[in-house]
């Protein structure tokens, strides 16, 4: 009978398809999720200057297969741009640099659809801008055009597109996400190790029961059953134990917290032929780790507390779900279960009935949470799956941005310029100190130095030039003498990209775009700045 | 490091002077920019000279290779020969953007050097489709290249290009990957510490009995099916490799009557495409071996017992999945029932039984078995393998996992992208810019800090050497010799105890096999070198015996005499050699821990005398910690048997190409 069936089909059919073994290393990290949002992206690069960075920024986000992806770039290739530029050879000469830029990278993913710009149709960015299917992110490399910018800008603004500034000039870089509000990511990836929440300081009716029937008679148990009872349920029963000693109050300081986990060591049984309990063992190296009363974690207090201006924004999936969560704390002052039990030694079935017990508890906190979900209005369009995901991450649910974008807080108020004049204050403090602190020198002064050239379309600035536009934008900085010494050697590099600096950048700022238009990991917030002199990184928030 | 060294055009260009002899205001250089002019302007002229005149050595050209090869041809470096023995497949086409479609089944070494070569065309590609272990690549070869750059994904060759380059004492700049995570390390003799300064952990492998008989995690199943059950039907018999049989000797009982069914295994082979086959091999791993196991009453005290399958009763219920056959099959996210199971088994028996047939036939008689084994993107022995691993999983009752995590757990994938190799290769170069410019002191390892939220990157200064490292902590040596008539007694005599000054030490000899010489052992006295294997570039350890003041172990590199040797067949350098002596034993040696705390100790010797700013402060150290559990979560997550991965231990990176 299989036989048969065998016959009429040939193994070309089986198994995953040619898609996913391509992208088999990278559906690893972000999933066959990830990797739908990326296919759907549709990304612009805007490309000037040197013109490299932009390039292999574009061949980090080709290769792992973006959707579509648009160049937008003015300039004629030169014979210098060979030299630093992999995706031109001598036959691009005295072309357009978008189209042979477009040509050579496409070669990467013959699943990737690329066009360029200027053409015939298409002549300025501002009719591109207008006349394109909406962008899922912009990029753009220094030096650009005010004008252009402030349409870039523009866009950005409308359509809440996400803007990534990229400058790479000499040993120095930097990349400055721009995100169009609040960001919310749910799928944070956080350490496995630390997702682990057991509740046994609050445990619910099902879980003490069930605790109970296998400790009533702990001294009765044979070894075999004693030392398999799972760390779970021996640290409850102590600490119901611990509570009837003292006061009905749980160990919570550090000294009682020990003191319990002597407790629990004593408890084991070393008459047996082993000489221990492994699974005492593992309950009092749980001790310090586990008993915890719940709290709201920073990343989630701040979507609590997080203030609307834009109704539209307020009606989201992930919006609504967090008031949903808010709730639901509120009602219970914790959070809903993830439900993950660790592996421990037990007996499978006392296992596998107390993994029930909490992927129960789960799903129930998550259908309370669904169900208020749906009572809200605009509810019942949300994806019971994003409420699941929602719950199982919900202790390391993160906003980024959260005083940048829509938000009505005060500090939000502050415009961009401010910002960097208090952050210039704050690093340039941190450098006094630096001596006895021994924390690392602020990168701050690479940042202001090729900021100042951002703009520098038609020539480079010298030092001078570069330093007058640092004291306008961050006065007394053109003091600096690291300022000083950056701005010279941004001079120096008179706006030449080092294919290398550029390659480099360009995997990070494709490494966080990535981020973005998956929604997994957490990306910087929000400016990179990279010193290739020291090989050192530093993450400001400009 | 002073700050102002750090800045200005002082990190690369001019000497370290404030006033550096920079002109403020920006050279003029169009109108006229040539292919070069960007690297003119921004390393100087001086290092540009050197980087056009570098002949260097790139080993590995995968997914770091790739991106490496394309920087240093963009910055110039004069010549790169490039080795690599894999040849490209789809999988690798995400982030090895040298190479294409059509490219799938070429030589990596080839492809790449015909892509990158038409980037720039002065400079010079040299490929070998070939391995780096190969004798071609002589200690000789190495001394000829400037710098050396690893861009492998295995430990083995790993450390065979760390002693080569320790032995021709060529820099060497180490590399790896693994997901988000990454790592760059220079490695100069005597100067920085090398690849093995910390010890790295070897593949994971366990007890027999784990395997066969008292299975308590998935990943038994798996190496069960992929290491025992897939080579004794259609394989080589049983891959040692995956076993440790260290605890055998306590097991012994138990060791016997595995070996026994595996003959009785070995026999069903010969059943292969006959009508029963299926049924056969079923009943004999699932039920009768089960049974047996079963009736071991002393090992399942403490443990649940398994328990057998019926092959009838089992098919019966797998009706609706067999009718559902093709769905289950593309299916690989799913965790498939165990009937689910039974039917992918079945169907991959079958196509396996046909290959295997169909070899055999096409050997045309000779009684040779045609042997298939396992490789993680051929679906015939991957769903045999998932499927054989989840039905034992459930006699055991383990969790059953879906054939994507089976196919990482099983074929040791490791995540790769092309973001973290690009910013890797970059890092690489960086690297090699401060050695042609013998700024050892400069030189950096780096880390890739990913889920650290004030950096992604984060640096500490290089390690000194471990004076207890086998590898680099020994004194290293070259004899010249004549193979066709040199004695070991010619080396121990002449060489060892005249010219290397062991006089009337006591010593032992040793190879990678084991004691060549000791005291006590001078049966191979009379024997020539080359019986004993030794070819040139073989390394052989002499250790001094003496308790009081031992010299440090000598490693000698074996080397063809260059002209003929007179009266005898082996000669040593010309000039004269001083062995140091052990350093005494120091309660200390914690900076170069082997428990895998290094950065924590680096970080206490680091900083304490420093009453400087630090540009690499202990945040980044302690950032690169959290890159090295995340790391090692990436394993821990998905169960796999990989090598240790971490990023920040110094261990093994593994990109997977």
């Amino acid at each position: 009978m299989t036989e048969i069936v065998m016959s009429q089909t040939p193994p070309i059919l089986h198994g995953p398809s040619e898609k996913e073994r391509k992208y088999d290393r990278q559906l690893r990290l972000w999933a066959a999720s990830g990797q739908a949002a990326l296919e759907s992206a549709n990304i612009l690069l805007v490309n000037s200057g040197a013109g490299t960075v932009g390039a292999e920024t574009l061949k980090n986000l080709v290769l792992p297969g973006i959707g579509r992806f648009a160049i937008y770039d003015e300039a004629q290739v030169e014979e210098a741009d060979l030299g630093v530029n992999f995706f031109l050879d001598d036959s691009c000469l005295g072309k357009s640099r978008s189209q042979s830029l477009r040509d050579l990278i496409t070669e990467l993913n013959p699943d990737v659809q690329g066009t360029w710009y200027p053409n015939e149709g298409v002549k300025t960015l501002e009719s591109l801008l207008a006349d394109s299917p909406v962008f899922t992110a912009i990029i753009y490399t220094h030096p650009i055009r005010l004008d252009q910018l402030s349409q870039l800008k523009a866009y950005g603004q409308q359509h809440k597109t996400p803007l990534v500034a990229v400058h790479s000039a000499g040993f120095y870089s930097y990349f400055q996400i721009n995100l169009p509000g609040a960001f919310p990511i749910v799928d944070t990836h956080p350490d496995e190790t630390a997702t682990t929440d057991l509740r046994l300081l609050t445990p619910w009716p099902e879980l003490v029961a069930f605790a109970e029937g296998l400790t009533k008679d702990i001294g009765g148990l044979d070894n075999f059953e004693h030392g398999h009872l799972p760390y779970v349920v021996i640290l409850l029963h102590y600490l119901e134990q611990w509570k009837a000693a003292h006061d009905g109050k749980y160990p919570t300081t550090y000294k009682e917290k020990t003191e319990f986990r002597k407790v629990v060591q004593d408890a084991a049984r070393t008459g047996n032929p082993e000489g221990g309990e492994e699974n005492f063992d593992e309950a009092a190296a749980a001790v310090l780790k586990t008993l915890v009363p719940p709290s709201l974690p920073s990343g989630l207090k701040e979507v609590f507390e997080y203030e609307h201006s834009d109704p539209v924004e307020q009606r989201s999936g992930f919006w609504l779900i967090a008031d949903a969560v808010k709730q639901f704390y509120e009602k219970h002052q914790c959070l809903p279960l993830p439900g993950k039990l660790p592996d421990m030694k037990a007996q499978s079935k006392v296992y596998i009935q107390l993994q029930g017990i909490y992927k129960a508890k789960a799903r129930k906190d998550a259908a309370e949470i669904l169900q208020m979900v749906q009572a809200a209005p605009g509810g019942e369009r949300v994806d019971p799956a994003e409420v699941d995901l929602f719950c199982k991450n919900a202790a390391f649910v993160k906003l980024i941005n959260a005083t940048g974008g829509g938000g009505s807080s005060s500090s939000s108020k502050i415009s961009r310029a401010d910002r960097l004049k208090s952050a210039a204050a704050l690093e340039f403090a941190n450098d006094e100190t630096a001596a006895f602190t021994l924390a690392p020198l602020s990168l701050l002064p690479i940042y202001l130095a090729l900021q100042a050239t951002a703009h520098a379309v038609d020539k480079p600035l010298n030092a001078d030039g570069i330093l007058a536009v640092v004291a306008e934008q961050a006065p007394g900085a053109e003091q600096n003498e690291r300022v000083v010494q950056a701005a010279q050697e941004v001079a120096r590099a008179a706006g030449g990209e080092l294919h290398n600096v550029s390659a480099l950048t360009g995997g990070m700022v494709a490494q966080e775009l990535i981020k973005i238009v998956t929604k997994q990991y957490i990306p910087i917030d929000n400016t990179c700045v990279y010193d290739g002199i020291v090989a050192r990184c530093q993450v400001l928030r400009l | 490091m002073e700050p102002a060294a750090m800045h200005g055009s002082t990190g690369f260009t001019a000497p370290i002077v404030p006033v550096a002899p920079i002109a403020p205001v920006a050279p003029v250089i169009a109108p006229s920019l040539t292919r070069d002019s960007y690297n003119a302007q921004t390393l100087g002229r001086s290092l540009n000279a050197r980087v056009k005149q570098s002949r260097v050595l790139m080993v590995g050209a995968g997914g770091i290779g790739c991106e490496l090869l394309k920087n240093l041809v963009l910055t110039g470096f004069g010549e790169v020969h490039v080795v690599d023995l894999d040849t490209i497949d789809l999988s690798n086409l995400n982030r090895q953007f040298l190479f294409r479609q059509e490219h799938i089944r070429k030589s990596k070494a080839l492809v790449a050097k015909e892509v990158a070569e038409k980037f720039n065309p002065a400079v010079k590609i040299v490929a070998y489709h070939a391995n780096i272990k190969d004798s071609e690549f002589s200690i000789e070869w190495f001394s000829g290249f400037t710098i050396v750059f690893n861009a492998l994904d295995n430990l083995e060759a790993r450390r065979h290009v760390n002693k080569m380059c320790l032995a021709a004492d060529v820099p060497l700049i180490e590399s790896g990957t693994t997901g988000f995570n990454g790592q760059v390390q220079v490695i100069k003799k005597g100067v920085t510490a090398c690849y093995d300064c910390t010890p790295k952990e070897t593949p994971k492998t366990f007890p027999v009995c784990t395997i066969r008989s008292t299975p308590s995690q998935p990943i038994h199943c798996i190496v069960w099916g992929k290491s025992y059950l897939l080579n004794e039907i259609f394989g080589t018999s049983e891959d040692q490799s995956a076993f440790d049989h260290s605890a055998d000797a306590e097991n012994a009982k138990e060791i016997e009557e595995l070996k026994r069914e595996s003959e009785a295994l070995r026999k069903i082979r010969q059943s292969v495409g006959s009508p029963d086959f299926h049924q056969m091999l079923f009943d004999k791993v699932f039920n009768t071996d089960i049974v047996r196991l079963r009736s071991m009453e002393d090992m399942w005290k403490t443990r649940k017992p398994p328990e057998p399958l019926d092959y009838k009763a089992l098919l019966e219920k797998a009706l609706d999945a067999m009718a559902a056959k093709d769905a289950v099959l593309k299916n690989d996210q799913k965790v498939w029932s165990l009937e689910e199971n039974l039917v992918v088994l079945k169907d991959s028996l079958d196509r396996l039984s046909k290959r295997a047939l169909a070899t055999k036939n096409a050997a045309n008689g000779s009684s040779q078995d045609a042997i298939i084994t396992f490789d993680k993107d051929d679906d015939d022995t991957l769903d045999f393998v998932a499927a054989s691993a989840n039905i034992r999983s459930t006699i055991f009752g383990i969790d059953r996992k879906s054939k994507f995590d089976i196919k990482q757990m099983a074929g040791n994938i490791i995540p790769a992208i092309a973001t973290t190799n690009a910013i890797v290769a970059g890092l690489c170069v960086l690297e090699a810019f401060k050695v042609l410019r013998g700024e050892y002191d400069k030189t950096k390892e780096v880390f890739l800090t990913p889920f650290a939220p004030a950096r992604l990157l984060a640096s500490d200064k290089c390690r000194q050497p471990n004076p207890d490292c086998p590898v680099c902590g020994v004194f290293q040596a070259r004899a010249y010799v004549d193979l066709s008539r040199a004695t070991l007694n010619d080396l121990v005599e002449d060489y060892l105890k005249l010219q290397l000054g062991y006089g009337e030490k006591e010593i032992s000899v040793s190879n990678e096999v084991g004691i060549l010489y000791d005291p006590d052992e001078t049966d191979n006295l009379g024997k020539k070198l080359s019986e004993l294997g030794i070819k040139p570039d073989s390394f052989l350890t002499i250790t001094d015996e003496d308790d009081e003041n031992p010299y440090v172990n000598v490693v000698v590199a074996i080397q063809e005499a260059k002209e003929p040797l007179e009266d005898k067949p082996i000669k040593g350098a010309s000039t004269e050699v001083k062995i140091p002596t052990k350093p005494k034993k120091t309660p200390a040696p914690e900076a170069n821990g082997g428990h895998g705390s290094r950065q924590q100790s680096e970080a206490i010797a680091e900083v304490v005398p420093a009453k400087r700013p630090h540009p690499e402060g202990p945040d980044d150290v302690a950032a690169a910690k959290k890159a090295k559990t995340a790391a090692s979560s990436v394993g821990q997550d998905d169960d796999i048997v990989v090598l240790d991965d971490s990023a920040g231990g110094g261990a093994i990176i593994i990109d997977d190409d």
